[in-house]
Parts: structure tokens; C-alpha cells; sequence
């Protein structure tokens, strides 16, 4: 009666043993693959696909690893980063505005490189230094990073404006005066059946307040911070000067009132669209100058200038992403890796093709793939020579959000409604954004 | 007949009745039993976060300690002291500015809201053709949330892009000029209107619904006696929807003085300031919170809010409570 049912149980015992050696050999092989997580922003337009196919040759060089892109967004993904670097859960390495490094590595949510990863990457040397300076803490020992590109900014101006005003783009930009004389000349013509108005830049409801008039302040001789990164610097003579310079170009009409209410993003269409001369703006706005629809009249005629020097030279501003390690991966070894192969030429170039981004190590900057993809981009490569960034600060972020609000409402003032704009009520305001300014200063310390 | 029914009457009478009791706690208990999951997700969702929130206020918890959370330096009551007192505190800065503009904004809106619902509900208590299609598509701007709101209103106040000038000045002349709406103190009417525009119409619903309860005959007496329509309005309409009328205001200022959505919108994409006559509390209570990092004194605002809260709605349901209860 039982013999009949052992064969039965030894056919069916093999097959079982089978399935466990089988759900086992899996379970291990799911082991032996290493996934890496990676956050980063969307620096491209379809950055889901383009960063995977930008790591793809360094995983077919790594079997047995994976990474797990993630997207975030420049809204959200601050409170994502912080979240994570102070819960210690996050992913293995990821993308950091370069404002925003100072302040999770100084939460302790990044992993210092050590002497020997350094070395690796020649101590920072093929990178900007200014960029460089962004991976590390202002007054302390340490970097947390990689430049991985970068944004800076430049005059964009139209060439058949300038034309037609007879104004020699070269002289423009020269000087602070020769500037505003520019300004006052291609304020108002009518180029191909628009009424030009000479320079944008926005109000108060943008992110750009800060970036768009802190190189005036640099080539004033002025500062955002003291040198001690300690307090504010916005009230010095030489600040003031480059905050009524600039406000003045609104007050006067050169930047015309309905720019004061609008954002970066429908100004830079606006320019792309031909009603206005020069907007300052980074490397991305060739994106949507590539795509704007041929015979549209700026595709062709139009070119890059640095800041108009000012009593202390024509400095831009310089900022931009890195990358780093994340304090709480398990697979420090391998982000590095990755970190330190994104951070190469290769990849840098071939991200700032996919995504008009400078690249943050000069050697890649100067590679004929990026600079002769457009005269422009070799122009902007030479402009970012004297690129500057802010002082890496923990405290940027608060400082900058201050900085934001208060000199954003310069626009209530010189948009002609309310209280009309006078040196002194800009004065005040500035007062204003020195007093809130230290008191964030004075928490970090 | 006595034999049919004493049976049953004596039966309570029976020493062996003590038994109903338990049989009575039993099913009390099955109410509370299938309550208790809401109950404790209640707990878990609203309380839990209370308590810890009211923690938070009390702590020193800034970008410097955020990693250390909940064992942050204990700092007592400074979080409270310096956001109301110290002028120089950074959450401090501007808040009365916000809290006149809170005011003005939950008093404006709330009175608009709720006479235009309240009008257009009588409008549409009445049978015409077409009344129904009219009541869904007046229904419409509700439909559209507030981010949407607050983003498409950003587009129309534009000054010389946007359709409100263009309405005001080109269409209907009258005014001379196009103002700027998104700078300066007109911001305030910037934001007042389409909050006000995306909150009248569920108003005009539910006053819609209460008028249809009230009896046509009280109508039909009063018309006898000849009461004019605005008699009938004010001793028959009135009375009858006071109940609702009260408790949508309640809903309305609550919900005004937390209003977040169409300011952030509007103008969060710098700092989130809207200008002087633009700033919320709310979005000042997140802008200077969340984008300076004091979670601490962020926390105590928000308690003190809550507080003022519920001391309005403690006094507004002590005064309308016979009205809130009163089905007359």
C-alpha cells in the first residue's frame, strides 16, 4: 500500500529541493546586486532617462551594481534633503545646490572625502575654484563634495537691437555708465513690430532677487557678508551704491514696471519672444533659444556679454550643483566611485550637452564639445573666469530667504506706486534687511 | 386582554430580571467598539502630533539641533516670548502687518462669501428653465483648487498681460489706467478676490439646500397678510437659515484665517513675501518657520493660533448656540 507512494514522494522531493535551491540561488544573486540610490534634480528636461544614460558606462564597468535615479524637484526637494540628513535615511549620494551643501554638511548629513579620495581628484585643482569653495564649510576643515556643473550668469542681449540703436555692444558693457547710456538708447524702439524695453529682470515673487544683483554689488567693491561671514555686509557704502545703481535702471524706466511683477522664467520668454534688449541670465536660457521657431528673429541675432564692470571689475555670479556622499549610505565605497567618475571630464561634458549647464571643472569647460556647440557657451566659459560665489555658509539658506524678501520689495519702490523710490527709503529697507539678516547670522553662531 | 399583556409586564417583575442589564451592556458596548478605530486613528493623527508639536514649541529646534529632533535644548517659553515680544525676532518681523491683513482678509472675504452665496442661492430658489445646468456651472469655481486659483488669478492681475485690466480699462473704461494689482497695497484685493470667488459658490449650495426646507406656506401666510419681499426676507428667509448661516460663518473665518493656498501661489516663487499688504499669517507662519529653519518658534505661533482659534470658536458657539440648536 506504501510502495506505491514512495515513489510518488521521491519524484516530488527533488522538484521541491529543486525550488528551494532556485528560490535561494535568486534570493542570493538579489543579494549579491548592489543598488545604489541616487537623488538628484532635474538639471535636464527629461533628467529620469538622461542621468541613467550618463551613468550607463560606469555600471557596464561595475557588474553587480545598480543605481536608482531619483528626481526630485527644486521645490520639494530641500525639504526632502534635510528631512533625510536629519532622520540619517536617505540615499547614497545625491545632487546639492551649491548653497544648499554648507548647510546639510554642517548638519552632518555628508560624508567628508578623506586625504586619499581627494587625492583622487587632485585635491579640487581641475575644478573652479570658486566652485570647489562650495563643497566645503566656511571656517572649517573639511570638503563634502564634487563640482558637478554649473550656472553663471552673463548679459544676454539682442545684436539687431543694439544694431538698430546704434549702440556698439562692446562699449555697452564696458562700464556702469556706458551700460545705463545703452539702456537709455534701445529703451523704446520698435524692432521687427515690438516696442523694446532695455533690460528685464524681475521683482519680488522670484528666486532670483539675490543672484541678480549680487555681482552689482561685488564689482561695487561691496559683499553680501562681512569677511568674517559673520554679518551682513548689504549696508556699506559700496553695497548701497550697487543697490541704487540697479534699482535706478527701474526707477527710470530702463526695466519697465510689468517686469517688477513677473518671475525669471516668463521674463527669459519674454526675451526669447523679442520684447526686451538684455536680460542676465545663466546657461540654460539657450535651451529655450534653441528652441524658439526659426525666423523668430533672436535665434539669429543675438549674443553673450559679461557684467559691466563696476569701480571693482565685472564679476558674475557663480553657483551651480555637486554631488556628495551621504552620511547614512551603506555603500560609501561605490557612491564615492560614482561620485568621483561624475565628476570626471567625460561625464561633465556630456551632461552640459544634454542640459546647457556649464560644466564645473575648467578642463571640461574648455573642451571643443562644449565650446563649439554655440559661440556662446565658449563666451560664457571665458565669462566664468571671474565667476564668484557666496561664502558657503550653514546659515545661507535663512540668509538668503532675508535677502530675498527685503530686496525683493525694492520693487514696491521703484515700480512708481506707493511710496516712490529715494535713496533714503532704500536705505531703510536695506537697514531692515541688515537687522533680520544678522539675527539669523547671530542663531548660527 | 389582561392575560395577553401582564405576562409581559410581570415578566419585568420577575426576580430573574437582572438579567436585562447585562443584556443592555453588551450592546452599549458594540457602539464604542466599532468607534474605536476611528478613535484611535484620531489619536494617532491628530493628538499624537499635538503633543508633539506643543513639545516642539517648547525646545530649541533650529537647521543647528533639527538632528537631534526631539531632545533639542529644552528652552521653556523663550519660543513664545521672542516670536510675540522681541521686535528683532526673525518669525517676529512683520507679523502684525500679517495679522491686520488676516483680519481684514477673513472679515472681507467672509461677508462677501457669504452675501453673494446667500443672493445667488435666492436667485436660484425659484423655478426656471435652465436651473439646474445653472446651479453646476456656477458650481465651477469651486471645483478648481486653490493652488490652481492662485496660479490662473497670478496670470490674470498681470498689469498690461492680464484680463482684469484689460476688462476694467479696455472693455468697460472704467478706469483710465491699468493698475498694478501684484504690487503694492492693491496685492491685499489680489488675493481677497479670488478667494472670495472660489468660495462663494458651495455657500450658495448649502443656503440652497436650506431654503428649499423651508415650508412654502409660511410664504404663502405671510404673501396673505401682505408682506412685502423684503418682510418675508427678513422675518420668514432669514430665521429659517440662521442656523446655517452662523455655522458656515464659523467655517468661513476658520478657514480664511488658515488660508495659505492662493498666497503661496501667487507669490511664492522668491521668498514668499507678498508685500506688506499681501502677507498672511500663514504664510508667514511657514515662510519664517520653514525657510529660516525655527521649527521651535514656528511650533509656538502655530500653538498661539490654535489658542486664538479656539477661543473664537468657544465664543462664537456660546452666542449662537440657541440659534446652531434652535430648529426654528
Amino acid at each position: 500500500m506504501s510502495a506505491p507512494s514512495r515513489p510518488a514522494r521521491s519524484s516530488a522531493l527533488p522538484a521541491w529541493r529543486w525550488l528551494s535551491a532556485l528560490v535561494l540561488a535568486t534570493g542570493a544573486a538579489r543579494a549579491s546586486a548592489l543598488e545604489l540610490s541616487m537623488w538628484v534634480m532635474p538639471v535636464t528636461t527629461n533628467a529620469q532617462n538622461d542621468i541613467p544614460a550618463l551613468i550607463a558606462p560606469w555600471i557596464a564597468a561595475h557588474p553587480g551594481i545598480t543605481v536608482r535615479v531619483t528626481v526630485l524637484d527644486w521645490e520639494s526637494g530641500w525639504n526632502k534633503i534635510t528631512a533625510a540628513a536629519a532622520s540619517r535615511r536617505g540615499p547614497d549620494l545625491l545632487e546639492l545646490g551649491t548653497t544648499w551643501m554648507p548647510a546639510i554638511a554642517a548638519m552632518g548629513g555628508l560624508e567628508p572625502l578623506s586625504a586619499a579620495q581627494l587625492a583622487e581628484v587632485g585635491n579640487g585643482a581641475p575644478y573652479y575654484p570658486e566652485l570647489w569653495k562650495t563643497t566645503q564649510v566656511f571656517g572649517r576643515r573639511g570638503v563634502y563634495g564634487l563640482p558637478w556643473y554649473a550656472d553663471v550668469r552673463a548679459a544676454f542681449y539682442r545684436t539687431d537691437v543694439f544694431r538698430q540703436a546704434g549702440v556698439d555692444p562692446a562699449q555697452a558693457f564696458a562700464t556702469w555708465d556706458s551700460f545705463h547710456a545703452a539702456l537709455r538708447r534701445i529703451n523704446g524702439i520698435t524692432v521687427n513690430g515690438k516696442r523694446i524695453g532695455a533690460l528685464a529682470y524681475a521683482g519680488k515673487n522670484d528666486w532670483n532677487v539675490v543672484h541678480n544683483l549680487a555681482p552689482w554689488i561685488w564689482n561695487a567693491g561691496g559683499d553680501m557678508l562681512s569677511a568674517d561671514a559673520r554679518h551682513s555686509a548689504l549696508d556699506t557704502p559700496q553695497a548701497l551704491r550697487a543697490i541704487d545703481f540697479y534699482s535706478r535702471l527701474a526707477v527710470e524706466g530702463l526695466v519697465p514696471a510689468n517686469a517688477l511683477e513677473k518671475d525669471s522664467d516668463i521674463l527669459e520668454g519674454a526675451w526669447v519672444g523679442g520684447e526686451y534688449g538684455v536680460i542676465f541670465s545663466g546657461p540654460w536660457l539657450m535651451r529655450r533659444i534653441f528652441e524658439a521657431p526659426p525666423g523668430s528673429g533672436v535665434r539669429e541675432n543675438f549674443d553673450v556679454a559679461p557684467y559691466p564692470a563696476g569701480p571693482h571689475g565685472h564679476a558674475t555670479f557663480f553657483g551651480g550643483s555637486n554631488l556628495a556622499i551621504f552620511k547614512g549610505s551603506r555603500h560609501k565605497a561605490e557612491a564615492w566611485d560614482l561620485v568621483k567618475y561624475l565628476g570626471g571630464k567625460a561625464p561633465q561634458v556630456r551632461l552640459s550637452l544634454l542640459s546647457s549647464m556649464m560644466p564645473a571643472r575648467v578642463d571640461a569647460a574648455n573642451d571643443p564639445a562644449w565650446t563649439s556647440r554655440h559661440p556662446v557657451f565658449a563666451k560664457l566659459t571665458a565669462i566664468a573666469a571671474d565667476g564668484r560665489a557666496y561664502p558657503p555658509i550653514p546659515a545661507w539658506g535663512p540668509l538668503e530667504t532675508v535677502y530675498t524678501k527685503h530686496l525683493g520689495q525694492l520693487a514696491e519702490l521703484t515700480a512708481g506706486i506707493g511710496d516712490k523710490y529715494s535713496e533714503p527709503a532704500m536705505r531703510a529697507m536695506v537697514h531692515d534687511t541688515v537687522t533680520e539678516a544678522n539675527k539669523v547670522l547671530e542663531e548660527a553662531e | 386582554m389582561t392575560a395577553v399583556t401582564e405576562p409581559g409586564l410581570g415578566a419585568l417583575a420577575q426576580p430573574h430580571a437582572p438579567a436585562r442589564p447585562r443584556r443592555r451592556r453588551k450592546v452599549d458596548a458594540f457602539p464604542y467598539l466599532l468607534l474605536a478605530p476611528a478613535a484611535l486613528m484620531m489619536v494617532i493623527v491628530n493628538l499624537v502630533p499635538i503633543v508633539q508639536g506643543m513639545r516642539m514649541s517648547l525646545l530649541k529646534l533650529n537647521q543647528y539641533t533639527l538632528s537631534q529632533f526631539m531632545d533639542a535644548p529644552f528652552v521653556g517659553l523663550r519660543n513664545y516670548r521672542g516670536v510675540l515680544l522681541d521686535p528683532a525676532n526673525p518669525v517676529h518681523s512683520g507679523m502684525l502687518g500679517a495679522l491686520r491683513n488676516t483680519a481684514l482678509y477673513s472679515l472681507l472675504v467672509t461677508a462677501c462669501a457669504v452675501s453673494i452665496g446667500l443672493a445667488v442661492a435666492l436667485l436660484l430658489n425659484r423655478d426656471f428653465p435652465g436651473k439646474a445646468l445653472a446651479r453646476t456651472l456656477l458650481m465651477l469655481p469651486w471645483v478648481v483648487p486653490t493652488y490652481v486659483v492662485g496660479t490662473l488669478w497670478g496670470f490674470m492681475w498681470q498689469r498690461d498681460e492680464g484680463i482684469v485690466n484689460h476688462v476694467l480699462v479696455d472693455v468697460l473704461h472704467v478706469m483710465d489706467h491699468k493698475p498694478f494689482w501684484l504690487i503694492g497695497s492693491n496685492t491685499f484685493f489680489a488675493i481677497v478676490i479670488p478667494t472670495v470667488w472660489r468660495a462663494w459658490p458651495v455657500l450658495m449650495l448649502i443656503f440652497l439646500a436650506a431654503l428649499q426646507a423651508v415650508p412654502e406656506e409660511l410664504y404663502e401666510a405671510a404673501r396673505l397678510d401682505g408682506a412685502t419681499a423684503w418682510q418675508r426676507f427678513r422675518h420668514i428667509t432669514l430665521p429659517a437659515l440662521k442656523p446655517v448661516i452662523v455655522i458656515q460663518v464659523m467655517f468661513q473665518v476658520i478657514d480664511n484665517i488658515y488660508s495659505y493656498n492662493i498666497v503661496a501661489m501667487m507669490f511664492g516663487k522668491g521668498a514668499g513675501y507678498p508685500g506688506e499688504w499681501g502677507d498672511l499669517l500663514m504664510p508667514l507662519l511657514t515662510r519664517q518657520s520653514f525657510s529660516y529653519w525655527r521649527f521651535g518658534e514656528g511650533a509656538a505661533v502655530s500653538f498661539v493660533m490654535m489658542a486664538v482659534m479656539l477661543v473664537f470658536v468657544a465664543v462664537w458657539m456660546r452666542t449662537f448656540r440657541r440659534s446652531m440648536t434652535d430648529e426654528s
